[in-house]
């Protein structure tokens, strides 16, 4: 078996296939994977060429070969696959017998990417890309394959596609190698860490890097990788950058320069060589010769504690680190109401917020009674990780609920919680050994929480040691210590820092606290908080969950890490406060609350004293209109600051837009600044029990096919103004989607929004099913390629050329309405 | 950088209306937002070409059906094959500025068309120093989707550049680019040079369009 040998012999791969094949006459286009049927000779050939230089393990030719590539193909994909390992069988035979070697060569499934973008930012699904590497994996373990090479893979989420598709439906090993470019990041964003962190969550036998750059330029590249990866490290270079000659690709990196190479790059602690785009059997023959005595660097076990996202890793241990806690529904009404009402863009603003304000990963817990919780779940991960590129913590005490998350996530995600009840630790534990992740462990069990740190760390222990059997490493393991409130355990404080304490000293484990639990019940809990957080860190926490928005919270972890020299210079000590003023008079906090409030309020008077908020808004000052609104309320009924002001100042921008005195970018600025003014006014008006009436509902959404929804954004933002109800089905959005809520939810009114031609097709279709199913729905539809002809040939009842425009027939639709159920009455 | 700057207000429909200060202020924060997310990359691959009659073209084993890309070529003897793309990060900052500001998310939008545009211009002249030596001249870029040109051969454009490998650049099921912000080209080059190798709306036959030069 190669899994035995990987890491103790040095293990020769082949050169390139595609290089070779263009040289025999196949076509830019071509696909290369039909000549295993049409040249089943020339690419024997080149196999038994590459075993004859001295590889050990050959790609079969099925780079591309997958059902998303070959779908409208004649040939079937099984036949295709049979073919090239048979080719592969029968170069292995015929060369051996001839040199008389005894050496075993392995038939390495070659897989390569689909040609397509997941989602979201491309449109193939996560699972659709799963099932296309499922079938050919199944289908090459069935050939006869001995292992699986997942390589050239430029994007997480499609790699950690084809390794779960290999690792859930075959036995064979998987080796995976990514192209990382000269900045060290794949196409896609992720840095070097964090895809050592993905494939070996995953549980790969082996990765590494090929293809984009000759061997020099890799060199920067494996340095990384071998000082993150504890597994195996494959290396296979092009033969040099590529370089254009007559309209011809070439590469120029001689087999002499290419060995000597490959024999640093050995030496530097690669275990499994071979070429990629370029190379030939030369190239293959003077690698072999040259490296062949060569010593193998032991791979050895690396002791970072990593998580990672699709674009970077965090490493625990490192300072500490912040893990926000605000999405989460746990005491929050508004959360709460956002998790029902499905309202996701809340949820993603909580996310980007905390971002901005300095978290490193993100909780993510959306458990409410009577929620879908998995499929909730899933979907907030979706989302998120389109918008936020730090890595997310999933918490959840739903078995259902965390497998999804952990299956959908692009990354190695923390994982919250398991704990050491014997049945917890069962449940959690496989999940983590599949999916790769660091997990949680709360010091509790069957018996309750301990009182002292002796018990604590006794659970950690345990848990360590249970994690061991189920083949998780101490590495991927933090600890909770647990901060019990002082209000109710005088000695709460205490014993969770002694606990941090000799878990960093006595055991090495990384540790996470939710640190404000410890003020619980009492007064101006930031007072406690932000003191109780610098003692954490002082005792070696590694990771706090806290709201990255408490300043209080924030100083502390500025102050502690410039304190500590763990802020180079105090870099980012400064670079935060430089600007803030501190006061120096020593009072009591209500006093200073209150006085800062006072103040900010005089400064904001002044800069405003000119400034009424129907100005603020139509010059699309958003902090103003906030902060005006919030002047206003104290002696202002907020129905008549709505009509007095908001509007009056909408209406002057939007009739401004219309002459063309006012630019998009104005009008978008004055909508945004009165999107805040309302947010203040629906605040006081929801404490007063005050209801601003909504004009009605009205579904947007781009339709099937079309990934463009800027436009569709934009009508939704000046819609919301005009206090329309907006249902935001998003991009993407099949005509059955639309119509089910269309119909389901009564609403009298859609906007679709199509970018191309080739899109408008489904625009027409979700006209002619609402038509059928909701015929009193009305329709109005915009996007780049359209204009009215083209809107009337669909079928539309309306064409808005700009937003403006649709919110003035969205206004005309409903009081129509309106007049119509008058007229009824009467 | 100028040249931006004017391109990306143009794309916010200014015409030739100057631009406000706000606006202006939030063109130059996303030139600089979007320099630090974008990873520029291109790739591009030179085939003979035959234009086989007024509205019939081949490059390389490819054949196309149209009038305004055979006009497009006219006199041409080899076809450039190009691809760009500004990257993923760019359509992640956009949707992430959607949710927060839209006013941003608009500016942003409009910045990196500018952006790609440039980008393109910078290799296009690139190659067409280089084919200047060979004593050939191009034309200006021309895509698939442009006029009569059926977007459907983005396709085979994208297979014959090897797109997705090469530079990450993919399309959907409906022939949409990803990362949106992303070109696919055919640029002629012949040995008679022309007045202008580089241009957009003045071939373009949407005349009534409020971005219009």
């Amino acid at each position: 078996m190669i899994r035995q040998r990987l890491g103790k012999d040095l293990l020769f791969f082949d050169g390139g296939m595609g290089t070779l094949l263009q040289e025999k006459g196949l076509a830019p286009g071509e696909l290369p994977e039909t000549w295993n049927l049409t040249h089943s000779e020339e690419i024997y050939k080149i196999h038994r060429q590459y075993i004859e230089a001295g590889s050990d393990i050959i790609l079969t030719n099925t780079f591309g070969a997958n059902a998303l590539k070959f779908h409208d193909d004649s040939c079937s994909l099984e036949e295709i696959i049979k073919a090239a390992v048979s080719h592969v069988k029968k170069a292995e035979r015929e060369a051996l017998l001839q040199t008389g070697d005894e050496r075993k060569i392995y038939t390495a499934l070659d897989v390569g990417p689909t040609g397509k973008l997941l989602k979201p930012m491309g449109d193939l699904e996560f699972e659709t890309a799963y099932e296309a590497f499922k079938e050919v994996v199944i289908l090459g373990e069935q050939a006869g394959a001995d292992l699986i090479h997942i390589e050239t893979m430029s994007d997480t989420y499609e790699l950690k596609a084809a390794v779960l598709a290999a690792k859930e439906n075959t036995s064979l090993p998987v080796f995976a190698t990514v192209i990382f470019d000269e900045r060290k990041k794949l196409l896609t964003g992720a840095d070097v860490s964090s895809v050592v962190a993905l494939l070996e969550g995953l549980g790969v036998d082996a990765l590494g890097i090929n293809c984009a750059m000759g061997p020099k330029e890799m060199l920067p590249v494996l340095e990384e990788l071998i000082k993150y990866s504890s597994v195996p490290i494959i290396v296979k270079p092009n033969a040099g950058l590529p370089k254009q000659r007559d309209g011809k690709t070439y590469y120029d990196v001689t087999e002499d320069e290419f060995a000597a190479y490959m024999e640093q790059i050995v030496r530097m602690g690669a275990c499994v060589i071979g070429g990629c785009c370029g190379t030939t059997p030369e190239h293959i023959r003077a690698m072999r010769k040259r490296c062949e005595n060569a010593e193998l660097v032991p791979v050895t076990e690396k002791e970072f504690t990593v998580v990672s996202s699709y674009g970077q890793s965090v490493i625990l241990g490192e300072g500490s680190k912040i893990i926000g806690e605000r999405i989460n529904p746990t005491g929050k009404k508004r959360f709460k109401q956002a998790l029902k009402e499905h309202d996701l863009d809340y949820i993603l603003r909580e996310g980007i917020t905390q971002q901005d304000q300095g978290a490193h990963i993100l909780d993510v817990n959306v458990g409410l009674p009577d929620i879908d919780e998995p499929a909730l779940m899933e979907e907030v991960v979706q989302e998120l990780q389109s918008v936020v590129n730090i890595p997310l913590q999933i918490d959840t005490v739903d078995e259902k609920a965390m497998e999804k998350a952990l299956r959908i996530y692009n990354g190695k995600a923390m994982v919250n919680s398991v704990s050491g009840k014997k049945e917890s630790m069962e449940k959690v534990f496989p999940l983590v050994k599949k999916y790769g992740g660091v997990v949680i462990g709360l010091t509790l069990d069957e018996d309750g929480i301990p009182a002292d740190a002796d018990g604590r760390v006794r659970i950690a222990e345990k848990i360590i040691k249970t994690a061991e059997k189920f083949g998780i490493k101490k590495k991927d393991i933090v600890i909770d210590a647990l901060a019990m409130t002082i209000s109710s355990e005088p000695e709460g404080a205490k014993v969770t820092l002694e606990t941090l304490r000799r878990l960093r000293d006595e055991i090495g484990v990384n540790t996470v606290l939710g640190v404000s639990n410890i003020s619980f019940g009492l007064p101006c809990r930031p007072i406690v908080n932000a003191a109780f957080y610098t003692m954490a860190m002082l005792n070696g926490l590694s990771a706090g969950i806290i709201n990255p928005s408490s300043e209080d919270m924030m100083k502390s972890w500025y102050a502690y890490h410039a304190l500590m020299n763990l802020d180079n210079n105090c870099e980012q000590y400064i670079q935060k406060y430089a600007n803030s003023v501190v006061s120096t008079n020593i009072m009591k906090t209500s006093e200073l609350s209150e006085t800062k409030l006072k103040g900010e309020n005089d400064r904001s008077r002044k800069s405003s004293s000119k400034m009424t908020l129907q100005e603020a808004i139509e010059k699309g000052l958003r902090d103003d209109a906030g902060k005006i609104t919030t002047d206003m309320i104290a002696t202002e009924a907020p129905l008549d600051i709505i009509n007095e002001e908001l509007i009056p100042a909408l209406n002057h921008v939007g009739d401004g837009f219309e002459k063309g005195t006012v630019f998009l970018p104005q009008l978008l600025m004055s909508a945004e600044a009165a999107k805040s003014a309302f947010s203040v006014l629906k605040e006081k008006m929801e404490k007063s029990g005050e209801i601003r009436e909504k004009k009605g509902r009205v579904i947007l959404a781009t339709v099937k096919g079309d990934i463009h929804d800027i436009g569709k954004n934009i009508v939704k933002v000046l819609l919301e103004n005009y206090s329309f109800d907006v249902i935001d089905l998003g991009k993407d959005v099949s005509p059955e989607k639309i119509v089910e809520t269309a119909c389901e939810k009564q609403v009298p009114l859609v906007g679709l929004s199509a970018l191309m031609t080739t899109t408008v097709v489904s625009m027409e279709e979700t006209i002619k099913m609402l038509r059928e199913k909701k015929p009193d729905c009305k329709v109005m539809v915009g996007g780049a390629v359209l204009n009215q002809e083209y809107a009337d040939m669909i079928g539309a009842d309306f064409y808005g050329k700009d937003a403006m425009q649709s919110v003035h027939y969205a206004e005309k639709i409903f009081k129509d309405a309106l007049q119509k159920s008058a007229d009824k009455k009467e | 950088m100028e040249k931006c700057f004017q391109e990306a207000v143009r794309y916010l429909g200014y015409g030739k209306n100057p631009v406000d200060e706000a606006t202006s202020r939030l063109v130059e924060k996303g030139f600089l937002e979007l320099e630090k997310v974008s990873a520029l990359r291109s790739v591009f691959r030179i085939f003979e070409m035959n234009r086989i009659d007024e509205e019939k073209v081949a490059i390389g084993t490819l054949q196309i059906s149209s009038k305004s890309l055979a006009r497009n070529l006219n006199h041409c003897e080899k076809a450039v094959l190009f691809g760009a793309t500004l990257g993923t990060g760019v359509d992640r900052l956009i949707a992430r500025t959607s949710l927060t500001d839209m006013a941003n998310a608009v500016v942003l939008q409009a910045c990196a068309a500018a952006m790609l545009e440039e980008f393109c211009d910078e290799k296009q002249f690139e190659i067409g120093e280089e084919l200047e030596k060979e004593g050939l001249y191009l034309r200006p870029r021309f895509s698939p989707g442009y006029g009569d040109f059926d977007i459907g051969f983005q396709k085979s454009f994208m297979q014959m550049l090897d797109c997705a490998k090469a530079i990450g650049l993919t399309m959907t099921e409906s022939f949409m680019m990803t990362p949106t912000k992303s070109v696919t080209a055919v640029i002629g080059a012949s040995r008679i040079k022309e007045r202008c190798p580089i241009a957009g709306c003045e071939v373009c036959d949407k005349k009534e369009c409020i971005y219009r030069r």
